[in-house]
C-alpha cells in the first residue's frame, strides 16, 4: 500500500515534469527559431552591405574621388623611393 | 405476454438470454428488443470500424494531407548562387536579397487616393500601376527586385491585396569596369553573358526545403518530415585583379574617347602564369542598368572580335629566322628602295630603309625585311610556327564566345599569301590570342590562359629556346626605343619591350584606305617578364592612327600602374622627384 502511494507520487511528479519539459522544448524551439531567422537577416544584411560597400570602393570612383576632392596624383616612380627590405617578413607576403 | 404463462417457452428464453438466474429479475421485455439493442451496437460498431477503417488505410493519405495543410507548411530555402570574387577575394558579382512586390488586383480594396499613394510609394506613374494592375486580376508584379525603402514605404500603407516576396539579385559592384569579363544574369539569377554564364552550373545554388509546423501566431513550432538542405552555389575566383582591371578599362576608355575611335580592347596578361589579370572593351555597359543595350556595348571584342594582326607578328618571324639557324640579330637584309615585288604585286615599307639588320627591322617594322625570310621558309613550316603560336585555334578558355580566328591551310597559299601573312596579313586572330602568342618571348613556351586564378606558374608547350626568347625580348625592347616605332610605350621605371601594328581594316573584299586598326603588344619589364599587354585600338579617327601613336601610349599607361600595383621594382634608372617637401607638383594630363 505504502508501495503504491510512492509509485503514484512518483507517477504524478513525473508526468508534471514531462510537461515542464515539453514546455521548454517549445519555448527552446522558438527561441533557436528566432535567433536562425536573426542570423539569416543578419546574413542577408551583411551581404547587401557588403557590396554596397565595394561599389563604393570601386577603383575608379576612389581615384576619381582622390582626384576630384583631395587633387591628389597617381605616384609614378619618380615619386617613390623602392627600398629593399632583408628581413625574413617580406618573403611571405609580397602583395597587400 | 402474460408471465410464466409458458414454462417451457420461459426457461427457452431464459437459456437464451440469461439476464439473472432468479427469475424475479427476469426480463418483462420481450427478447427481439434485446436484441434489436445488440444489432443496432453491433451495426454501429460495424459502422464506426470500417469508417475507421477507410480513414486510417484507405483514405489515409488523404485526410493526413488535409490535416497537415491545417497546421505544417513547407518553407523555401534558397539556395544562393555563389559570387564571383577577383583573385584578390575582391567582390566582381553577388546576390543580395531585394523584396519584389505584387499584387492580387481582385483583393486590392484601394479608392482613388490610396492608389496614388501606392503608386508614389513604388515611384511610378499611377496611369502604370492602374495598368499593371489591369493585367491580370489574380497576380501582377508591381516592382521586381525593388530596394528596401520601396518596400518599407508599400508596407507602411498596409493596403489589403498588395504583398511581398523575398526575392534575389545580382549586383556588380565594379559595373563598367568589369562587364564584360563577369557578364550578368536574366531576373532569375540564371547567367547570361560572360563568366556568370560560362560557370552557371558552378555558380548556380540549389533551393531546399523544410517542413514545419506553426503555431496560431505563425511561429515555427516544430519540424517535421523531410528536410532538404539547399545548396549553395560555389565562388568563382577569377585571375582578374579588379584594380588592373579598372586601370585598364580606364585607359581605353581615355583613349577611344582622345582619339575618337570606335572601340577599344586591353588585355593583361600574368607573363609566369598566363592567367588573365584584365580584360576591358570600351564601349561597355553597367550590368545593372541593361535597359536599351546596343551589340555594340555588349560585346567582348577582346574575345570575339578577330582582326588581322598587322605587324605584330613580325617579331615571330624574326624569332623563327633566329631559331632555325637561318639568321642572327646582326644578319643584314637588304630592303632595297623600300618597295618589292613577289609574284606581281608590290610589297612596301612605309619609307625606304636600305640595308638593316634583323634587329633594326624588328626596330623600324620593315614589312619588306620580313617578306625576305619569310619566303625563306616553306610554307609549312611557317603556318606550324603561327599554329604553335595558337592562331586558327580556339583559346582554351572557359568563355562563351571566344573564337578561333583564321589561318589558312598552307597547302592553298600563294607565295604573294605567305608573304603578307609575314607581316600580319592574310590571317586574323583576338586580341587575347595575340596577347597569348606573346607569352613564347617570356622563356620560349607558349603559356595556356585562363580566367581562373592559378597557383602558380604553369609549364607552356616549347616554341622557342630560352635563349632566342631573350635575344627577342631585347629587339621588343628596341622597338620602343628611340629609333624604334613606339618610343611612347615607355614607362618610367621599367624596361618594356613591344611591337607596334596599324593594319588597314578589311572593308568587304578589299581593304578600307582610311579605317585603320591600330594596336600594340608588350612585355614588361623585359629583363624579368611580369606582365603581358596587348592594346588594340579600333578606327582612331582624330588625325593619328599608327599604332605607336594611338595603341603605345595606352600600354605603357597600363603597364605603368600595372607594375606599380603588383609591387614589381623599377629596373631602370630615372630621374628622383623626391628631393624636398615642397616640390611643385607636375601637371599630369586627365581623361
Amino acid at each position: 500500500m505504502r508501495w503504491s502511494l510512492l509509485l503514484g507520487l512518483a507517477l504524478v511528479a513525473s508526468a508534471l515534469l514531462l510537461v515542464h519539459t515539453a514546455y521548454e522544448s517549445r519555448r527552446l524551439f522558438t527561441e533557436i527559431e528566432r535567433a536562425r531567422s536573426q542570423h539569416r537577416q543578419l546574413e542577408r544584411d551583411h551581404q547587401r552591405l557588403e557590396a554596397e560597400r565595394r561599389a563604393q570602393a570601386t577603383h575608379l570612383r576612389i581615384e576619381r574621388m582622390a582626384r576630384d576632392r583631395l587633387a591628389m596624383r597617381a605616384a609614378t616612380p619618380a615619386l617613390v623611393h623602392v627600398v629593399a627590405d632583408p628581413g625574413p617578413a617580406t618573403a611571405a607576403g609580397g602583395r597587400r | 405476454m402474460r408471465r410464466a404463462a409458458s414454462p417451457a417457452r420461459a426457461a427457452g428464453a431464459v437459456r437464451s438470454v440469461n439476464y439473472a438466474s432468479s427469475p424475479l429479475l427476469a426480463a418483462r421485455t420481450p427478447p427481439w428488443r434485446s436484441r434489436l439493442v445488440v444489432a443496432l451496437i453491433g451495426l454501429g460498431s460495424c459502422v464506426l470500424l470500417a469508417r475507421a477503417a477507410y480513414v486510417q488505410l484507405i483514405g489515409a493519405e488523404f485526410f493526413q494531407a488535409q490535416g497537415e495543410k491545417r497546421f505544417a507548411h513547407t518553407l523555401v530555402l534558397h539556395g544562393s548562387r555563389g559570387r564571383i570574387l577577383d583573385r584578390d577575394g575582391q567582390l566582381l558579382a553577388i546576390s543580395v536579397e531585394a523584396p519584389s512586390i505584387w499584387a492580387i488586383p481582385r483583393d486590392l480594396a484601394a479608392d482613388r487616393a490610396r492608389r496614388q499613394q501606392l503608386a508614389a510609394a513604388l515611384g511610378m506613374a499611377p496611369a502604370e500601376l492602374e495598368r499593371r494592375l489591369a493585367d491580370n486580376p489574380n497576380f501582377v508584379w508591381l516592382r521586381r527586385q525593388t530596394d528596401d525603402a520601396t518596400a518599407a514605404r508599400v508596407r507602411a500603407l498596409a493596403l489589403r491585396g498588395v504583398h511581398q516576396t523575398r526575392e534575389y539579385r545580382r549586383r556588380y559592384p565594379e559595373g563598367e569596369a568589369a562587364a564584360h569579363v563577369v557578364g550578368f544574369t536574366d531576373i532569375e539569377q540564371r547567367g547570361q553573358e560572360g563568366v556568370e554564364l560560362a560557370f552557371e552550373p558552378r555558380l548556380r545554388g540549389r533551393d531546399g526545403s523544410r517542413d514545419v509546423i506553426r503555431d496560431r501566431f505563425g511561429r515555427i513550432v516544430e519540424d517535421f518530415g523531410n528536410q532538404i538542405a539547399p545548396v549553395h552555389g560555389a565562388d568563382v575566383v577569377l585571375s582578374i585583379d579588379a584594380k588592373v582591371q579598372a586601370l585598364a578599362f580606364r585607359a581605353i576608355r581615355d583613349a577611344v574617347a582622345e582619339h575618337r575611335a570606335k572601340a577599344a580592347s586591353a588585355v593583361v596578361l600574368d607573363a609566369r602564369s598566363g592567367e588573365v589579370l584584365a580584360l576591358a572593351n570600351y564601349p561597355s555597359f553597367d550590368p545593372q542598368r541593361r535597359q536599351r543595350l546596343s551589340g555594340a556595348q555588349l560585346r567582348n571584342r577582346a574575345l570575339t572580335d578577330t582582326f588581322e594582326p598587322g605587324s605584330t607578328v613580325k617579331p615571330f618571324i624574326a624569332a623563327w629566322a633566329i631559331e632555325s639557324g637561318r639568321a642572327t640579330p646582326d644578319l643584314v637584309i637588304d630592303t632595297g628602295p623600300g618597295w618589292m615585288t613577289v609574284t606581281g604585286s608590290t610589297v612596301r615599307d612605309h619609307e625606304p630603309m636600305g640595308m638593316l639588320t634583323l634587329a633594326t627591322a624588328v626596330q623600324r617594322s620593315s614589312n619588306i625585311a620580313f617578306v625576305r625570310l619569310a619566303l625563306q621558309m616553306p610554307p609549312r613550316e611557317m603556318w606550324q610556327l603561327y599554329r604553335d603560336l595558337g592562331f586558327g585555334q580556339r583559346p582554351q578558355i572557359d568563355f562563351p564566345g571566344a573564337v578561333s580566328g583564321r589561318l589558312r591551310p598552307y597547302r592553298s597559299w600563294r607565295p604573294i599569301e605567305q608573304a603578307t601573312m609575314s607581316y600580319g596579313y592574310g590571317l586574323s586572330a583576338s586580341l587575347l590570342q595575340l596577347a597569348r602568342s606573346y607569352t613564347v618571348f617570356v622563356d620560349g613556351e607558349l603559356l595556356p590562359v585562363t580566367l581562373l586564378r592559378r597557383a602558380g606558374p604553369v609549364a607552356g608547350q616549347r616554341v622557342l629556346s630560352p635563349a632566342t626568347a631573350l635575344q627577342m625580348r631585347g629587339m621588343l625592347e628596341l622597338a620602343t626605343g628611340a629609333q624604334g616605332t613606339a618610343p611612347r610605350a615607355q614607362t618610367v621605371g621599367w624596361s618594356v619591350g613591344g611591337k607596334t601594328g596599324t593594319a588597314l581594316k578589311q572593308d568587304g573584299s578589299g581593304y578600307a584606305s582610311d579605317r585603320y586598326r591600330a594596336s600594340f603588344v608588350g612585355i614588361a619589364p623585359v629583363d624579368a617578364p611580369r606582365i603581358i599587354v596587348a592594346v588594340m585600338v579600333d578606327e582612331p579617327r582624330a588625325g593619328r592612327f599608327f599604332g605607336g601613336q594611338v595603341a603605345a601610349p595606352v600600354f605603357s599607361q597600363i603597364a605603368q600602374h600595372t607594375l606599380r600595383t603588383l609591387d614589381v621594382a623599377p629596373d631602370r634608372s630615372f630621374a628622383q622627384q623626391i628631393v624636398a617637401k615642397d616640390a611643385a607638383a607636375l601637371p599630369e594630363h586627365y581623361r
